[in-house]
């Protein structure tokens, strides 16, 4: 399996349809409380083979976005509108209305998943062997040793030490960067054509992550199958992904190739982030850049923009943002509560929700932001 | 690669085993109850009237089965009229035979007659039959042998505890799994199904349901009790299916695509099986009291069966008869006491927060 030519499904001729294509994705959630919508309108592409990173911080809807894709959010959460059309073997499926039965099928199937916590996500009565085994069993008609040569061959290809020895050992044994390559290996076991890792190394400490991410950057390479990357960690994005998708309160606000959206950030928000990473060039050693206030709770989201009264740029009717800033309206431009702002092409392949992208000056890269701050 | 803690081979119950086995009360109670198995297991051949092993009339025979089932006594001694009485018989008819005899030749459910065993006088009845060389338990009113009585009743102490407690875990983990694993109105219905049976006095029911059973026998002591007894287990499977209905190795199972039943069965159970494995044990303690209580108050099996509790009633009308009250009550406490050992055993080794607080 290891030395087999790439997979057939790396390169259908003849469609051109994107592997899976999110369309107008909204994630409810109804409590007591009332309505939450979690996911509020996401739409995402992803290509076969290439790696998209959706960026956010807690609560903005990333988790939501992954777990829709599966069906498997938890009550009280619905999929209430949208399209998930995942094409795969010359077919296309819409998960948001796929049966369950057929659904299960596509679980661990065709889409593997990749969860945070390597420590709880394993189950502690199984061996790794067995655990590995009925992923494999779950989706082929194999025989159980054939399983186990699989689990066998798919802990060789995490390059987990000593695979033959592992492969009998229980969960608690193993540390926690063995087991989230324990975890990829039971994702990939049936050879699934998408991954969706959420936020796969958060858990770990810092030179374990490395080692995951590269481990998968290089799983992607040799196996060909699309990665969907869910983090809130930009250094990670800016490594791993071709594609980054950044999120806010349940909607998309900028999407483009990973090299453009370092480059040229154009979504106040983005720029924000961006500014608020340390970064070795920077200029003066006072506090970094910080975006003021919290992420507003799904109930409270402002009308029009929701990120507008955190925004630095925000152009109010009164010229008064949140911030207390003033800025002023340029003619012929809408207000920042005046409306939810589409999300429109800028640049080819990058797409920004603000009614002031083309205002907010010349783009500039996270380096510039980060050593001058956000205002030129 | 990281270094790893040292590896201590085997899973979740290896360790609780070893945990289990550093307390030595825990252990003592385990190997009573195994020892109570094997004598409930090898009881005709350990008390009792029928040879073990015999060769009459050039076949061999092993009619002490009968003690287990009348229908196993082979049909040849019927025939020839041993009337139950066999070391003369075997002798008289057939002077050839031979026979492995129980180590104590006494009989649970009758006095033994004078002279059965050659040389032996009759079991000493009512008040006489104080503990002796030949009756170290006594016998009781009729002349029965309380040792032998006792040693037949194990299997009934034992069958109690175990098919009782088996009926209401299957019971109690069937509704406790659906109601925790489904919720909304699943839940709703078996948790205040479960209440419900809570709110009936359980011995109130059992002598209710006892005096409407036709023919009242141990098997169907055994059913009621378990059919009344879930509640506890089903409350804690509840909660046990709830707590890992959101674990995170259930969601990673959803995602590799199991279904309901296989998440149920093969992902929540064997995690969840440990604490309810404890009100089980504590259960089957129970269960065998409440057999005792309704043999005394003579709701139990009828009298060719041989219970603990039986005994206890036999004393009720015999004060002056000490013996009747001692040998079974100790038996029945001992008994008790080692499944609560055991239970506490289980609980220590198998909950994680008892566990650091030892260390």
């Amino acid at each position: 399996m290891i030395e087999q030519p790439a997979p057939p499904h790396l390169a259908p001729p003849s469609s051109r349809a994107p592997l899976l294509a999110i369309r107008n994705l909204v994630t409810a959630f109804h409590t007591p409380a009332g309505r939450i919508p979690a996911v509020d309108g996401v739409s995402l592409s992803i290509e076969r083979g290439r790696t998209l990173g959706i960026v956010g911080e807690s609560g903005c809807g990333k988790s939501v976005t992954a777990m829709s894709v599966l069906r498997l959010v938890a009550s009280p959460g619905r999929i209430e509108a949208g399209e998930i059309l995942f094409s795969s073997a010359g077919t296309t499926l819409d998960l948001a209305t796929l049966p369950e039965p057929a659904m299960r099928s596509v679980r661990g199937g065709r889409i593997g998943m990749i969860f945070q916590e390597p420590m709880t996500s394993l189950n502690p009565v199984f061996t790794v062997g067995d655990q590995i085994a009925e992923a494999v069993l779950l989706h082929r008609r194999v025989s159980r040793e054939a399983a186990r040569a699989r689990a066998l061959e798919m802990l060789q290809l995490v390059r987990l030490a000593d695979p033959q020895r592992r492969l009998d050992e229980y969960p608690h044994q193993l540390s926690g960067g063995m087991r989230q390559r324990v975890m990829i290996a039971m994702a990939l076991a049936c050879d699934p054509e998408l991954v969706i890792a959420d936020e796969p190394t958060t858990a770990l400490d810092v030179t374990i992550q490395a080692q995951i991410l590269e481990l998968l950057s290089e799983l992607r390479a040799r196996l060909g199958m699309a990665i969907v990357l869910i983090t809130h960690d930009l250094g990670v994005v800016a490594e791993t992904c071709d594609d980054v998708a950044v999120m806010y309160a349940g909607r998309i606000v900028e999407q483009a190739p990973a090299a453009e959206l370092f480059a040229r950030p154009r979504h106040p928000y983005t720029i924000g982030l961006l500014a608020a990473r340390p970064s070795p060039g920077m200029k003066h050693s006072g506090p970094l850049c910080t975006i003021p206030g919290m992420v507003p709770l799904p109930q409270h989201f402002p009308a029009g923009c929701r990120f507008h009264p955190r925004c630095a740029y925000a152009r109010l009717p009164g010229a008064e943002s949140g911030n207390g800033r003033a800025v002023p309206l340029p003619a012929g431009e809408l207000p920042c509560n005046a409306g939810v702002p589409e999300l429109h092409e800028v640049a080819p392949g990058h797409f920004v929700r603000c009614f002031h992208a083309d205002s907010l000056g010349p783009p500039r890269s996270a380096q510039e932001i980060a050593a001058g701050g956000l205002f030129p | 690669m990281t270094p790893t803690q040292p590896t201590r081979s085997g899973g979740f119950w290896a360790e609780a085993w070893r945990r289990y086995r550093r307390r030595p009360l825990a252990l003592a109670a385990l190997l009573f109850v195994g020892w109570l198995a094997l004598v409930a297991l090898f009881a005709p051949a350990i008390a009792g009237t029928k040879p073990v092993l015999c060769r009459y009339k050039g076949h061999l025979y092993a009619p002490c089965l009968a003690f287990f089932d009348r229908r196993l006594e082979p049909a040849v001694f019927a025939r020839d009229r041993f009337r139950g009485t066999y070391p003369q018989n075997l002798k008289e008819k057939d002077p050839d035979s031979w026979a492995i005899w129980p180590l104590f030749f006494q009989d649970p459910y009758r006095a033994v007659r004078e002279n059965e065993w050659p040389g032996r006088p009759a079991n000493p009845a009512r008040d006489e039959g104080h503990p002796s060389a030949s009756h170290p338990f006594g016998t009781d009113q009729y002349g029965v042998d309380v040792l032998a009585k006792m040693v037949h009743g194990t299997t009934v102490a034992l069958l109690v505890g175990f098919v009782s407690m088996g009926l209401a875990g299957t019971i109690g983990i069937i509704i406790g799994a659906l109601g925790g694993y489904c919720g909304g109105w699943v839940d709703m219905v078996t948790s205040r199904f479960t209440e419900i049976v809570m709110c009936i006095p359980t011995l109130v029911l059992i002598l209710a349901l006892t005096a409407i059973i036709e023919k009242p026998s141990i098997w169907k002591t055994m059913a009621i009790i378990g059919a009344t007894g879930w509640t506890g287990i089903a409350r804690l499977t509840r909660g046990e299916f709830l707590r890992l209905r959101q674990s995170e190795f259930v969601m990673a199972a959803r995602a590799a695509g199991a279904g309901p039943v296989r998440i149920m069965l093969r992902h929540i159970l064997p995690n969840a099986l440990a604490p309810i494995l404890v009100p089980i044990t504590f259960g089957i303690a129970s269960a065998i009291l409440t057999e005792s209580a309704l043999s005394f108050l003579g709701f139990g099996p009828p009298p060719p069966s041989a219970s603990w509790g039986s005994l206890l009633n036999d004393a009720r009308s015999n004060y002056s008869m000490w013996w009747l009250v001692v040998f079974p009550g100790l038996a029945i406490f001992l008994t008790v006491l080692s499944y609560n050992l055991i239970g506490e055993g289980l609980q220590e080794a198998t909950d994680p927060r008892l566990r650091e607080a030892r260390k």
